[in-house]
């Protein structure tokens, strides 16, 4: 992971450390679920990197998810972080096409910045 | 000259104030008071001990003033000048008491003799002598000033900077304290402190904002499950009863007067001017009219109502990009022509008040364009949300934002004007975003002054800025600094300390910004390179934070020739990294490339490297209070918490007002599920610099997080004063 130059990349390394804290493993008791994530640099759906948030295991994972994800969401960068950082809602960025959701709706309503561990700043 | 003899009598005899009546000797909160007293690593110390009794004594003072008796206080206030004698003719029991106080005495005394002159000599004198009484380490007192004649506008912008100053002078004090000086001062300067005058600003349209506040805000309590926000968020778009129902819902609950009123009495001002001189005037009267409104408007910070058409509509008025000329508006809307700004502009041409009766008589109806529009909205945006929440129970739906993106762009929301308005809605929402999302967009490099800077004019900005960074006034200091470098617009160390100062007060985007101007105006600057990779690391932008490292290196005289000649078309982490080891082993007591290599490590995520670099560099320099948060802010994202929350504790306890350090600790807390009390954290930072977006962003989510639901609002309106009673560190 260390090769991308997304910033999502950098968040998605520090949600794999986070799913191995005590907050992480309550996050994946609560969730349960699923999510894969196409991040596209620029554009939705060009160039994009896959990630697996696995919050039945508790892993994170580059590539795409063997079977069937819950959700899979599409973002670019910039709005990915804009999400997870909580500068955007989720029905926001649903509403404007910053994020497109592909599986379970109710999977879908899960998803909130929460989820995300906040990067801290030197 | 007053406070010279203010202070004596307690020094003299100490147990003389028992007699006073108001005021006990030392009680039990002068422990809470003093505590530790990080102020001491300051410049201009002395021995805490010495002052210690006026302190005490003087807090015990403000306290009791604070919780009541004003009568009481003069009475014992002039009772201690009583003997009044010289300066310097104490009977000088103890001499080293009075030589400390010699130096207050010389600190404060200089503004306090002036109270006589114009009425910005006394103001300026009097908020320096405020400024100072944290350097003196004593209590500022209240005086009785002249009357200023101070707007209400001055009030608030005098209210509401000092509590700000307030919280950086006594970082390390109790908010009770803090808030007894702040009060003083404000007492003084006979200006209001309550939550009332600290609320809104703006009074003309205050039902507007309520009504819209609760509207929006009601659903967020009521949704206590995180599956159920979505859906709860969702419902509060769709009109309950139908597209007349927002109109409606208003006008029950206020009654159409109230807001027409208010509307009448601003018209009366502008539209006499109006009347006299025809269509032109016209236009800018609307223009004016348009812009009052507009800015009560956007006093609002709900992002909701930001988005609002109607805003939008009202700001373009007052922007003048829509004019409305021979009952058209143009250039932009000529289908919309029978809207209500022609109501609005034939009033203007007609009489006098009659606009503000006709929108009032209008409210209910339909017709009323704008209305319409608004509910048509809200009606297509409640078939799609209906959709929506009936997609939920299929729970297997494909590509249903496909869909709704296609509905969108085909025109669901109705042809001509409507359209237009979809289209204008739209890029209103994208502007009104931008600025929000930009912190994780690329850098924008592009420096945003603040409005209203009081140090523009001044002779020594410079001087000024440095002064006020050094005693840790970082929001001070950034205005300060703003103000120089609007002066001298290449002067490389201006824009060098600003871009530092707003790194320490967690503003990248900012810090970042005025870093590429003083890199502009010295390119070579290794300090300048070295801030310019930080903060691009901590905006996860790695080619960028490694170009700059890079060229730290490449600039550095002893280090230099390390660097291969020429630029080299992709920057390779590993090959950077390499350089810098290379220098560590030349050098390993330079504390300098160990920081650097621990920025790098942090870029490329290799933590445990990181954290040996800059503890490495903590033990060639263990004061430096910006090495210890990069430690810590290394340790908390290798979920390290716990050491994190140390070296934080450590850079604090350096400098108290490290706005960042309050946010790096909330953010610790927060990934530690221990919501609760990264919220009063997060709280801390933004009392000291409410410009932090990213602190309020992680407010909002610990709140919801910590089911205080009740708290998102004052939360969302940026309501300092409710969120730090709420939540006292």
């Amino acid at each position: 992971m260390g090769s991308s130059s997304l910033k999502s990349a950098a968040l998605m390394e520090q949600m794999k450390l986070h799913l191995a804290s005590d907050a992480g493993k309550q996050l994946t008791k609560k969730i349960g679920l699923v999510y894969q994530m196409n991040i596209a640099p620029k554009k939705i759906g060009v160039d994009e990197e896959v990630y697996v948030v696995d919050l039945k295991k508790g892993e994170v994972t580059k590539g795409p998810y063997v079977g069937k994800p819950d959700v899979t969401f599409s973002f670019k960068d910039d709005d990915f972080m804009a999400v997870a950082l909580g500068k955007m809602n989720p029905q926001i960025a649903f509403i404007r096409g910053a994020m497109k959701i592909k599986g379970s709706l109710s999977a879908a309503q899960k998803f909130t910045p929460d989820i995300f561990p906040k990067p801290s700043k030197l | 000259m007053e406070r010279c003899c203010e202070l004596h009598p307690w020094l003299g005899d100490r147990d003389r104030l028992n007699e006073l009546p108001d005021v006990a000797v030392v009680g039990p909160h002068a422990p809470d008071i003093r505590g530790h007293d990080p102020l001491s690593s300051l410049p201009g110390e002395y021995d805490h001990e010495q002052i210690q009794y006026p302190d005490n004594q003087g807090s015990e003072f403000l306290r009791k003033f604070h919780s009541g008796g004003h009568e009481g206080f003069e009475v014992a206030w002039n009772e201690a000048q009583q003997p009044h004698m010289p300066p310097n003719f104490q009977q000088r029991d103890n001499p080293s008491l009075f030589s400390t106080f010699d130096q207050i005495y010389d600190g404060v005394n200089a503004p306090v003799s002036r109270w006589e002159g114009p009425p910005q000599n006394i103001l300026s004198g009097f908020l320096h002598q405020f400024v100072h009484s944290n350097q003196a380490g004593i209590p500022f007192c209240p005086a009785t000033l002249p009357v200023m004649g101070l707007s209400q506008r001055d009030k608030h912008c005098i209210r509401d900077r000092s509590s700000i100053m307030a919280r950086h002078f006594f970082a390390d004090k109790s908010d009770d304290y803090i808030n007894a000086q702040v009060n003083a001062l404000l007492h003084s300067l006979e200006i209001d402190n309550d939550l009332q005058a600290r609320g809104p600003p703006h009074r003309r349209f205050p039902e507007l904002k309520q009504y819209w506040n609760e509207s929006q805000g009601a659903a967020k309590f009521e949704a206590p499950h995180a599956e159920d926000r979505w859906v709860a968020e969702y419902d509060q778009f769709r009109p309950a009863e139908g597209p007349e129902s927002w109109a409606n819902s208003f006008e029950q609950q206020y009654g159409v007067d109230s807001w027409a009123s208010q509307f009448e009495q601003e018209q009366s001002q502008v539209s006499s001017l109006g009347r006299m001189t025809g269509r032109n005037i016209s236009n800018i009267a609307a223009m004016e009219q348009t812009r009052m409104l507009a800015e009560t408007l956007a006093q609002n910070e709900d992002p909701k109502f930001q988005n609002s058409k109607f805003l939008q509509f009202v700001s373009k008025m007052s922007r003048g990009e829509l004019i409305v000329d021979n009952n058209q508006v143009k250039p932009a809307v000529p289908s919309q022509s029978s809207g209500w700004v022609e109501e609005f502009d034939q009033q203007h041409n007609n009489n006098i008040n009659s606009w503000a009766d006709q929108f009032a008589g209008e409210l209910p109806h339909t017709e009323n364009a704008w209305i319409r529009e608004f509910a048509n909205e809200q009606q297509q945006r409640g078939n799609t949300e209906d959709q929506w929440v009936n997609e939920f129970s299929k729970l297997h739906l494909q590509d249903w934002g496909d869909e709704f993106h296609d509905q969108m762009s085909k025109g669901a929301f109705g042809d001509g004007p409507t359209d237009h308005w979809a289209d204008e809605y739209d890029k209103f929402l994208e502007e009104s975003l931008g600025p929000v999302q930009k912190p994780s967009g690329s850098s924008s490099g592009i420096y945003v002054f603040a409005s209203q800077n009081p140090y523009v004019g001044h002779p020594n900005p410079l001087k000024e800025g440095q002064e006020l960074f050094r005693n840790g006034l970082l929001s001070e200091a950034v205005l300060a600094l703003e103000a120089e470098v609007l002066k001298n617009p290449d002067n490389a160390e201006g824009w060098r300390l600003l871009g530092i100062a707003n790194a320490e007060n967690d503003d990248d985007q900012q810090a970042i910004a005025s870093m590429i101007r003083a890199r502009d105006a010295d390119p070579t600057n290794l300090e300048v390179l070295l801030a310019l990779g930080v903060s691009h690391t901590n905006e996860l932008e790695q080619a960028a934070a490694l170009k700059y490292l890079r060229g730290w290196l490449q600039h550095h005289s002893k280090y230099g020739t390390l660097i291969p000649p020429g630029e080299p078309d992709v920057l390779v982490h590993a090959d950077v990294a390499g350089y810098f080891n290379e220098a560590a082993r030349m050098a390993p007591e330079d504390a300098d490339v160990h920081i650097v290599l621990g920025v790098l490590y942090n870029l490329s995520r290799e933590f445990d490297k990181a954290i040996a670099s800059f503890q490495k560099a903590l033990k060639l320099k263990p004061h430096d209070y910006s090495l210890w948060n990069k430690l810590g802010a290394t340790q908390a994202n290798s979920v390290q918490s716990a050491d994190a929350i140390y070296a934080y504790q450590q850079a604090l306890d350096l400098k108290p007002n490290y706005v960042r350090a309050w946010a790096n600790m909330g953010i610790s807390f927060a990934n530690q599920g221990l919501y609760d009390k990264s919220i009063s954290y997060y709280v801390r930072a933004l009392s000291m610099n409410p410009k932090a977006e990213n602190a309020w962003q992680y407010l909002r989510i610990s709140l919801g997080c910590a089911s205080r639901y009740d708290m998102l609002n004052a939360c969302d309106t940026r309501n300092l004063d409710a969120l730090q009673k709420e939540f006292p560190l």
